[in-house]
């Protein structure tokens, strides 16, 4: 928690890390109707190329995207192993009384696979591992800045983020402080039944919440000392300006999507429903 | 009253990282019995990490505690009870204050040792006193008292363990000199009353001078100086050398030692000053 | 006396609390402080001190009297939201506990969120927070997350939040407090450089002496009164009257004082070390 401030951003200089956040979300969005738009064996070789393509975009090491992988790792193993066995389909591969293996089940099992591993993968080359977190709270203030219209108090969101991205790793820091000086007269976290172990728990949590409180309330006035009032009226240092090749990556991915389309029409070997 | 001793005691932090850093190397240390030591340092010193290691909430990687000779890792499950024997106030330490009344918080010490009803209710008193806390205000919220009176419910939290050695980690941190000096006068009363082992933590070199018999400076993770008051001023200069914060008299006498007048850096009170200069003044 | 700055006329202040016994924190202060001017205002805790620099930022409104900055009442109930927001960027404020104010996770974004709330254009924003982190010599550190940095480094980015909204007065309320003798050191450099070079006006609330001793001038206060107000020389002088109110003075104005009380001729104040053995040689020297 304190080498890895908060998220799983991955600092490096890549073609990735310097696209505008706001086109990174917005091609997040499209990855993920692309992935739903596979259904057919060409068209899911193509998302997994494709998902390869952005790891090397992204110049983040394969380890790190395998870890990344492995807390939904049994979630995986859990639907391939659905698929294979309850797919009823045509071709049977394997029979043995009730157990019935189709080449339906495998062909899903795989689409389905492919599908989760290139959500993940996508969403984290484009979002998690390239962006900053305030860089995407950013982003995403801009691209829900039309909202502002129908009064949904985009800024303050935004605002209430950046301040819990802030303060993740000094409360964490309290935390680990305020353990050891209970630790120091004589409290026990690791023994003793449920119960006990969540009682144990309150000297920890009533003086972070008190504190928590105290530095809010600190903030607050800091904030309004710096002319803090809201969203009105404020400017930012960096403002982004889109480029032209912040748009390859769009057009790249739409281009991705008309494929699948058309794969769709055309229709190759086993096709899901 | 009881000693602690280290030997050869190493600690690394992010230890089987690559930001590994050694932030203890090789301590030799006596922390001798019934007497006041002061450890001075600067921040990142190790002064910090190493008192985390005097009650066990950090284990060294390598060497010993000893604690009246015997190793307190031998045994590493009975370790909390090593814990009650060297009681540590850490820095700032109100915000471990949680109770819904100071006496509550006080207690909450003695009955993790297990103790019962009529001796908490007892120790708490005493601790109170001790730490010049007004009974008035064992029956408030700890939440409602002054910074300074925190302050000294916290540690009062620590005394009513009744700790053979007690270390305190900048005890009057962030106070006001009146502060300052009430807290240091509660822990030479405590100190003087029960005879135990008190180790205070501070780079504020007056209050060290004023208050600590036995003095050791702590510089790079390593012990650099070990030894009685007028020892360790004898070494002014050195001391200057590693960025501590020597007291203004003894700045002052180094100074006028440079500008050719008979004194050294060795003076480090008012009234050390005072009795060289008027004898420099031939009265 | 300079044109002054900030004017306070019987300036009260009690915590709304529902004890009628509750002492006022502030007592009729009248005080003046001119343009330019470093003052430290020194008490101990419960003195007032805090309430002072909080009701000169508008944090708190006074329970009586006025306070005038550069002539206009802020203590106006009528005040429009721009007048308030044009006050506290004159007026900067850096607080006690350095984690409590800087808002950003990147540094120079923190020091860029003065300048963002008064609506100043992008490209003069960039300069200003350039120009505040070197100013306190914390270029490097640009990007750097603040939870990283020491005590002394934070507060040195907080400094430069505030110099980037371009203040005519800085208030320090006990910002060193939290700080070990390097940090201190770091932070107290920062505000003598900027009120010497920059003209900027310096409140500084502290309890410590040294600190105080930097001033041009020392307000002491007591029970919500001005016990002292003069130079730093003149305010330590005056070592009986600080002692009952729970202040010290240096140990070198200390050593004067007992040397003097023995017959020592020792003319003029002293309140560093230098100063004072320039004097003690000066004295030395004739005796021989």
């Amino acid at each position: 928690m304190k080498s890895i401030a908060f998220g799983q951003y991955y600092p490096a200089d890549s073609i990735l890390h310097r696209l505008d956040p706001r086109i990174k979300v917005i091609l997040t969005v499209l990855y993920i109707v692309c992935s739903f738009l596979c259904k057919n064996i060409i068209s899911f070789a193509l998302l997994l190329a494709s998902a390869l393509l952005l790891i090397a975009a992204g110049k983040i090491p394969l380890k790190v995207i395998l870890r990344g992988l492995r807390p939904v790792l049994i979630i995986l193993i859990f639907t391939a192993f659905l698929n294979i066995f309850w797919t009823k389909g045509e071709t049977l591969l394997f029979g043995w009384r009730f157990i019935k293996i189709y080449a339906e089940g495998l062909y899903a099992a795989a689409f389905i696979l492919v599908r989760i591993a290139t959500l993940i993968i996508g969403t984290g080359m484009l979002l998690t591992y390239t962006t900053t977190p305030i860089a995407l709270t950013d982003a995403l203030e801009d691209l829900l800045s039309p909202l502002k219209k129908l009064h949904v108090p985009v800024h303050s969101f935004a605002m209430m983020m950046t301040i819990a991205l802030r303060f993740i790793p000094t409360l964490t820091e309290e935390t680990d402080k305020i353990m050891t000086a209970q630790k120091a007269r004589g409290a026990d976290f690791s023994e003793g039944s449920l119960v006990k172990r969540a009682k144990a728990l309150i000297p920890i949590l009533i003086p972070l919440v008190v504190s928590a409180f105290n530095r809010a309330e600190d903030l607050a006035i800091a904030m309004e000392c710096r002319c803090y009032h809201g969203g009105e009226g404020r400017t930012r240092m960096t403002v982004r300006r889109l480029r032209f090749v912040d748009f390859i990556p769009l057009a790249l991915v739409l281009l991705l999507g008309a494929s699948l389309i058309l794969l769709n029409i055309l229709g190759f070997g086993y096709t899901m429903r | 009253m009881s000693e602690l001793k280290l030997e050869n005691l190493s600690y690394f932090h992010g230890k089987g990282t690559p930001y590994e850093i050694k932030a203890l190397d090789g301590i030799d240390l006596v922390i001798p019995r019934g007497m006041i030591t002061g450890l001075i340092g600067h921040t990142g010193s190790g002064k910090s990490t190493l008192v985390q290691m005097f009650n066990g909430l950090l284990r060294p990687d390598e060497g010993r505690v000893l604690l009246d000779g015997v190793d307190i890792w031998e045994k590493p499950k009975t370790i909390r009870q090593v814990r009650f024997r060297v009681g540590l106030v850490m820095q700032y330490p109100e915000y471990q204050l949680f109770e819904e009344t100071v006496a509550k918080d006080i207690a909450f010490g003695p009955r993790n040792m297990g103790l019962g009803e009529e001796e908490i209710r007892v120790r708490v008193e005493e601790a109170a006193a001790f730490a010049g806390l007004d009974r008035a205000l064992l029956d408030k919220s700890p939440f409602d008292l002054s910074g300074g009176q925190k302050r000294r419910a916290a540690i009062a939290g620590i005394i009513a363990m009744r700790p053979e050695v007690l270390v305190l980690d900048e005890p009057a941190a962030g106070l006001d000199p009146r502060g300052r000096d009430e807290i240091f006068a509660n822990i030479v009363r405590y100190q003087e009353s029960t005879g135990s082992t008190v180790v205070i933590v501070s780079h504020s070199m007056e209050d060290m001078a004023r208050y600590c018999d036995n003095l050791v400076v702590m510089n790079g993770g390593k012990v650099v100086m070990q030894g009685d008051r007028d020892y360790i001023f004898s070494r002014s200069e050195r001391l200057s050398e590693i960025g501590l914060d020597i007291p203004q008299v003894t700045r002052l006498m180094l100074r006028l030692k440079e500008m050719g007048v008979e004194t050294d850096g060795g003076i480090y009170t008012v009234e050390q000053a005072v009795e060289k200069m008027l004898k420099l003044y031939g009265r | 006396m300079k044109e002054p700055f900030v004017e306070t006329r019987e300036l009260s202040y009690r915590y709304e609390s529902a004890d009628a016994a509750e002492p006022r924190v502030l007592r009729d202060l009248s005080v003046t402080i001119g343009k330019g001017e470093f003052v430290a205002v020194l008490g101990h805790n419960g003195s007032g001190k805090s309430t002072f620099a909080k009701l000169l930022n508008m944090i708190l409104t006074p329970t009586g009297g006025k306070v005038f900055v550069m002539g206009k009442d802020i203590t106006d109930e009528n005040m429009t939201d721009e007048e308030v927001l044009a006050l506290r960027k004159r007026m900067g404020m850096v607080f006690q506990n350095p984690d409590n104010q800087l808002v950003a996770t990147i540094v120079e974004d923190d020091v860029a969120f003065g300048p963002e709330n008064l609506g100043v254009p992008s490209k003069e924003i960039r300069r200003r927070v350039d120009e505040a982190l070197s100013e306190l010599g914390m270029s490097d550190y640009a990007t750097h997350e603040p939870h990283r940095l020491s005590g002394g480094q934070k507060q040195r980015v907080a400094i430069a939040g505030i110099l980037a909204m371009l203040p005519d007065c800085i208030i320090f309320d006990e910002s060193t407090a939290m700080l070990d003798p390097v940090g201190r050191k770091e932070v107290m450099d920062a505000v003598v450089r900027l009120n010497r070079e920059k003209g900027i006006t310096v409140i500084m609330i502290t309890h410590y002496m040294e600190e105080a001793a930097l001033a041009d001038r020392i307000i002491v206060l007591n029970d919500g009164r001005v016990l002292l107000d003069g130079s730093p020389e003149a305010v330590f002088e005056e070592e009986a009257l600080l002692r009952s109110c729970g202040l010290a003075v240096p140990q070198c104005t200390e050593l004067v004082h007992r040397l003097r009380e023995a017959g020592i001729p020792l003319d003029g104040a002293c309140v560093f070390p230098e100063q004072c053995a320039e004097l003690i040689m000066k004295s030395l020297n004739k005796e021989r």
